[in-house]
């Protein structure tokens, strides 16, 4: 069920370099979905005009938490954002997916998000997960304390995320594995993962207007034409889509 | 309460209040009440289906979006067969907005349209036969491409006019001469976003069309020179988002609105408008919209 709602934020903390909003929504837990996301904006303003695509980080009986990187005016207005301030939300959107009680996550950056959400689902599995520094890994203990074996990287030390991914490529074999990060990471990851996996899939973003399937903006070429990341997505299996 | 019904050349409408087309699609009836209503525009339907533009679509400006959809649609076939009859089910008034590549194109397509409450013909888009200028540039394409689909069907016809016109009211005189029922005014400004990135336009077709409340003086200015100059209804669409900004349409003469862009900063923008234009109506006791249509002073120093 999709609603549109002014709701009011009940936290704002910093996580790392990111931002963590929780936003009171009472039976929320009941029709969110794993690989859903909500789309937010700031109440009664115009400008700016769209609201922004984000994933659920997670949700429980009477509130949800979003987890934010600034990219530009938008998320940094977003991350402003005061407990008891209002604020625009349109969700759940995108297609529900089947979590898998196992599995392969591989994030990168603020790709944690939609993947910290899914593991809510999970018993076990393992994630792969690469940052540019320490600060940039959130998350970790809680991901352990819900039974994965987490693997990191950091660009400072180490190397990327696909670094990472070849040097426990073994893990891959026969697994279904999830992705979620920049498009150069997922790019480099399906040459080095291709032979190994069972299942690939990725979490992928477009700029969107709607995030309803209204508006046809969010088009993505599939091996079945133009499919809409916010109806048909976000995620897809990785050897249907074009990335980049 | 004051009676928000308006009726103009063979439409009828519960309420001035449509959505506009292309900015939505049937995932919509779940959060708006269509019932409510006064119309919906469904997004420009072709002969043919066409996938549309590559990625990106649309982006933000300042106050409103860009977007360079490419008339992304399943073709006329599919709209009959599969669109048509859950639309007819919303409760509303259902128009259909309908683009060709040639003259040709408009009149077959129009032949192949029934039972709806109007067309919309949309003349913003390039006459790819003839050297890709808008059909809606040229009075003299205008009313040829309004006169091929007035002749193909008894239903009323709408023609949605461009901006872009290089004499707006030119091309408003001769879709009225040509037979149309009533005018929209306007469609989207074209524009230009570049990526300082890469130094190239975002779009692959390089410019897009511009919407929102950043064009809604610019697209009022059009419907107060269109209404001023013809004598047949016409319906404003451009950057309305409330109320307030509907009520600058209705004083210029509009006969009814068409919310687009608005529904992306808020799905409920229709709705909210019809509420409160009913709230004004009561509280400034107009009885009806005609009494409210075009009371603009226009007597400045
Ligand atoms: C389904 C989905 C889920 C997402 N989940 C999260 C999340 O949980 N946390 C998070 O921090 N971010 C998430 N994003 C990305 C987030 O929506 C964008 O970073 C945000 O919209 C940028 O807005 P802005 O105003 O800050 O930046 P803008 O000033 O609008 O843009 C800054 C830069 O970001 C690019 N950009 C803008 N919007 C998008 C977009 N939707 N996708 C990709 N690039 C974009 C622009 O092209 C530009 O280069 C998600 C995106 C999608 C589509
Ligand atoms: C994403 C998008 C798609 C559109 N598609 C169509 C279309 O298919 N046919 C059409 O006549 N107008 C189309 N329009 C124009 C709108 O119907 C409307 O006339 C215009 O956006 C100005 O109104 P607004 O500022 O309220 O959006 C589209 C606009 C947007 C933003
Ligand atoms: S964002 Fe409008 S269709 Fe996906």
């Amino acid at each position: 069920m999709t609603t549109f709602r002014i709701l009011p934020v009940i936290e704002n903390r910093r996580l790392g370099p990111y931002t963590l909003l929780r936003i009171k929504d009472v039976g929320i837990h009941k029709y969110a979905g794993c690989g859903q996301f909500v789309m937010v904006g700031l109440s009664f303003l115009r400008d700016p005009f769209l609201l922004r695509p984000l994933s659920f980080l997670s949700v429980d009986n009477d509130s949800f938490s979003l987890l934010i990187k600034i990219k530009g005016r938008g998320t940094e207005m977003l991350s402003m954002v005061k407990p008891g301030e209002y604020l625009k939300v349109l969700g759940p959107l995108g297609r529900t997916i089947l979590p898998g009680e196992k599995g392969i996550l591989i994030a990168g950056g603020i790709g944690i998000a939609p993947l910290f959400y899914q593991s809510q689902w999970m018993r076990g599995g393992v994630l792969l997960y690469g940052a540019k520094d320490k600060r940039e890994l959130v998350l970790v203990k809680e991901m352990e304390d819900r039974g994965l074996v987490v693997k990191t990287i950091t660009e400072e030390k180490g190397g990327t995320v696909c670094d990472l991914v070849m040097e426990n490529i073994a893990l891959l074999k026969g697994q279904r594995v999830f992705i979620c990060g920049p498009v150069a990471m997922i790019k480099s990851l399906r040459e080095i993962i291709r032979d190994y996996t069972r299942e690939t899939f990725v979490y992928l973003e477009r700029r969107m207007g709607c995030g309803i399937g209204g508006c046809k903006s969010c088009a993505i070429k599939t091996g079945y034409g133009y499919k809409f990341v916010c109806q048909d997505g976000p995620v897809f299996p990785l050897e249907e889509v074009e990335i980049g | 309460m004051a009676d928000l019904s308006v009726s103009f050349t063979g439409i009828e409408l519960k309420n001035p209040v449509m959505l506009a087309s292309g900015v939505w699609d049937l995932p919509y009836t779940e959060l708006i009440d269509f019932e409510k209503l006064g119309g919906i525009v469904y997004k420009s339907i072709s002969l043919s289906s066409r996938e549309g533009n590559p990625p990106p679509r649309l982006t933000e400006i300042p106050c409103g979006v860009i977007n360079s959809i490419g008339l992304a649609n399943k073709g006329i076939e599919n709209f009959n067969k599969e669109i048509l009859p859950q639309l007819k089910d919303l409760g509303t008034e259902v128009f259909v907005s309908i683009f060709g590549e040639s003259i040709e194109e408009f009149a077959e397509l129009t032949s192949r349209i029934t039972d709806v409450s109007g067309i919309e013909v949309n003349i913003s888009c390039p006459n790819v036969k003839e050297g890709g200028l808008l059909f809606g540039a040229d009075p003299d394409i205008a009313y040829n491409v309004t006169k091929a689909v007035c002749s193909n069907t008894d239903l009323p016809v709408i023609v949605k006019l461009t901006p872009e016109a290089v004499d707006i009211v030119k091309v408003a005189l001769s879709v009225k001469e040509a037979g149309a029922s009533a005018i929209t005014a306007s469609n989207t400004f074209q524009g230009l976003v570049i990526d300082i990135e890469t130094h190239k336009p975002i779009f692959r077709r390089i410019t897009g069309g511009v919407s929102g409340p950043a064009i809604r003086p610019l697209s009022l200015y059009k419907a107060y020179q269109i209404t001023r100059a013809v004598d047949i209804p016409v319906i404003g669409s451009g950057g309305i988002t409330d109320w307030m900004d509907a009520l600058e349409y209705f004083f210029v003469g509009v006969s009814a609105i068409e919310v687009g862009s608005a529904i992306f900063n808020n799905p409920l923008a229709p709705i909210e408008i019809i509420d409160n234009i009913n709230r004004y109506m009561d509280e400034n006791e107009y009885k009806n919209i005609l009494e409210m249509k075009g009371e603009v002073n226009e007597e400045r120093c």
